[in-house]
């Protein structure tokens, strides 16, 4: 990766879960903060996501989620990047996640799981601290 | 020992605004200068007097107190039945009917688009069978109902659920109570709702308004929605604004159906109650005033009841933290308090755990006392409109009117809401003040505290875990995989003729401009689900069945058309 290369993210939402605001605010954060951020709108499918990710040339998906399903989600997208093998691709996620989901995500190896109103800092340092460790 | 001493900051904690909520730039106290021009007879009037600004009855809260009401809406139909029960016991008087996300974007739990949200912020209500189940041994007659979703497919589907469910069991459809939201343009501008094109969802919300209208009096089929626009980042002004352009346009689609506004009877807006206690109570009382003069004015009203706004709530569920979540506890009775001061008619209070996870019992059984204790040992409701005549509260009703006014102006220029929607306007400014509250709050401009002010340090205590711990949890994968095993099963067991009849029936209707309403009774009393009652309408447009474009029009729904045509 070119070390002046912006980092490239992509904020997902995957089924019909109808809560945007996080996402959107990260949106605004992300490009703040300088790197380049997509987002896919609502009602997307996990392929549809992994291959926006690889057109896109991201670094990261963010995927954002307000129904509590967020093991599910991250697994289905993770196995369509295995799929495309482009498993270099992290994933870290936002929303209604609890304690327990934490701890599964973390397991799967999803890192970074945030819940409502994490200080965006926290976010931003995190998505950096992901990609260095992607290099 | 010096390292023991503390320093008192003096400062700590001051206040960083001078201006609400919406941005109205306050002066540091308000007098009688500031409220002469405001006429008492013309811009308040008694309560029960035109043009209602200090409440719509004579004897407020003394002659009935706000319908207490949470949407009511767990995973499975038998949770749910179970928890309406509980919850009315404890004085709960309006059920809030909801769906999973799935079934409120227009599609059926065995479509493959489903899996990931199935039975999350409810039930997958997709047929009569399920409703039955949920809404056993409760009373259909004198309970109101209110459907709360966020699609123009869900409204009329589930109002029709609840009509068939009603003839089914023998009981007078008269006598169904309580309301849709049926609000075309907060299903595009907030969900981008998926079932159908904003011109469907038009004719479709009116063909629900129109049969209830005729059939079942005592439902109100319309309450534009203004807390949807607001927590998604519109102000008080263009929450308000926007549910009285919405009720404007409506109002005049229907006197082309041949029904006048005293036709059609008292107006609900669902608002929203947000964080800024004065403004909130100056919203709702601009709100009944507002509605009063255009209904009279503009849209002819000649009756009373016409000119009546009802206001139905629900509290700001983004107000509410994750963070030290016992903190909304004093978010949501503030806002119940500016609710009461305000007079409205319905109020759904969010749950102290709403930011976790799906609201438990104890948190709801909370929200209900509190308002108990507002009623019972506060004293509150005993006089209407209590804060009238405060220079300050007097003084903000009529900035807010202005301010509305002036938005209206503004949306009219641009062609009306709908145009303004399909524009992409409304987004814009939506965004724009998302962005604005965004920014104020990383500049510390708006402090929520224990998010960007009085954060805890160190370990969360055991009131705020147990909170944590409580709230209601997303169904398993395993769970899932039987209802698509029960959908599936569903459809097959249906007396497949009966069906297709009724399938083609609603497919001409809809072709022929005919009201959809009752094709769609007929059609659920046949076994047929939302996600074909829609696919169906959407067919009848010449658009795909499936909103999402993932699967082809069932065989059995394709046969339906081909084989009776």
């Amino acid at each position: 990766m070119h070390k002046d290369r912006k980092i490239r993210i992509l904020i997902a939402k995957i089924g019909c879960d109808i809560h945007e605001r996080g996402a959107l605010t990260l949106l605004y954060t992300f490009r703040d903060a300088g790197m380049e951020a997509i987002y896919t709108g609502r009602y997307q499918t996990p392929e549809a996501v992994a291959t926006a990710a690889i057109d896109e040339d991201v670094d990261i998906i963010a995927l954002s989620d307000h129904t509590g399903s967020m093991p599910i989600i991250a697994a289905s997208v993770l196995e369509e990047l295995k799929k495309r093998n482009v498993e270099d691709i992290r994933i870290m996620t936002g929303g209604l996640i609890s304690i327990d989901d934490a701890k599964v995500l973390d397991e799967m190896g999803v890192w970074g799981n945030y819940a409502p109103g994490t200080p965006l800092d926290v976010i931003v340092e995190h998505v950096k601290t992901l990609v260095q460790g992607n290099k | 020992m010096k390292d023991r001493n503390v320093s008192v900051d003096r400062k700590f904690g001051h206040m960083v605004r001078t201006a609400t909520q919406s941005h109205i730039e306050l002066k540091p106290h308000y007098g009688p200068e500031d409220v002469k021009g405001i006429s008492y007879e013309a811009d308040r009037g008694n309560p029960g007097e035109y043009p209602f600004t200090r409440g719509l009855y004579p004897d407020m809260y003394r002659d009935r107190l706000w319908l207490k009401s949470f949407i009511v809406s767990y995973s499975t139909p038998e949770e749910t039945n179970e928890a309406f029960r509980k919850y009315i016991a404890n004085g709960m008087t309006d059920l809030r009917l909801l769906a999973d996300l799935p079934t409120q974007s227009g599609i059926d739990p065995d479509h493959p688009f489903a899996w990931n949200s199935m039975m999350c912020g409810g039930v997958a209500t997709y047929a009569l069978p399920v409703y039955d189940r949920m809404l056993e041994g409760v009373p259909m007659e004198n309970v109101v109902c209110e459907l709360a979703h966020s699609s123009i497919s869900n409204f009329i589907y589930f109002y029709s659920l609840l009509v068939a469910l009603m003839e089914n069991r023998g009981l007078d459809i008269t006598q169904l109570r309580g309301n849709s939201i049926n609000d075309p343009v907060r299903a595009k501008l907030v969900y981008a709702s998926p079932d159908f094109p904003t011109n469907i969802a038009r004719r479709v919300c009116l063909d629900h308004i129109e049969y209830s209208v005729r059939h079942t009096p005592k439902w109100r089929p319309f309450a534009p929605n203004g807390v949807d626009p607001c927590q998604g980042g519109m102000d008080a002004v263009r929450e308000l604004g926007g549910c009285l352009a919405v009720a404007t346009a409506i109002c005049s689609d229907l006197t082309e159906r041949g029904i006048s506004i005293d036709d059609y009877g008292a107006m609900v807006f669902s608002l929203d109650a947000e964080s800024d206690f004065f403004e909130t109570i100056a919203k709702f009382r601009a709100a009944r005033m507002m509605w009063a003069k255009l209904a009279r004015e503009k849209l002819g009203a000649k009756t009373k009841k016409a000119m009546q706004l009802k206001i139905g709530i629900r509290t700001s569920g983004l107000s509410l933290q994750s963070q030290k979540p016992l903190n909304n506890a004093a978010r949501v009775t503030l806002q119940i308090l500016s609710c009461v001061m305000g007079g409205v008619n319905s109020l759904d209070a969010s749950s102290i755990d709403e930011a976790i996870g799906l609201p438990s019992y104890e948190a709801r059984v909370f929200n209900l006392d509190t308002q108990h204790i507002i009623t019972h040992e506060a004293n509150v409701p005993l006089v209407a409109d209590p804060l009238a005549g405060s220079y300050y509260l007097e003084w903000l009703t009529s900035k807010l009117e202005k301010r509305v006014n002036t938005y209206l102006d503004e949306v009219e220029a641009r062609g009306g809401i709908f145009e303004c929607l399909e524009s992409g306007w409304l987004n814009g400014i939506m965004e724009e003040n998302r962005l604005r509250i965004q920014r104020e709050k990383a500049d510390g401009k708006r402090l929520i505290v224990g998010v960007n002010a009085f954060q805890d340090e160190g370990e969360e205590g055991p009131i705020n875990g147990a909170i944590r711990g409580v709230a209601y949890k997303a169904p398993p994968e395993t769970l899932r995989e039987e209802r698509v095993r029960e959908v599936k099963a569903f459809k097959e067991g249906r007396d497949q003729e009966e069906l297709k009849r009724s399938l083609k029936q609603l497919y001409d209707d809809t072709k022929d401009g005919q009201n959809v309403t009752r094709p769609i009774i007929d059609a659920a009393k046949t076994g047929a689900t939302l996600g074909e009652v829609t696919g169906v309408i959407r067919l009848a447009y010449g658009i795909p069945y499936d909103p999402f474009e993932q699967m082809d029009t069932p065989t059995y729904v394709h046969q339906s058309l081909e084989d009776l045509k």
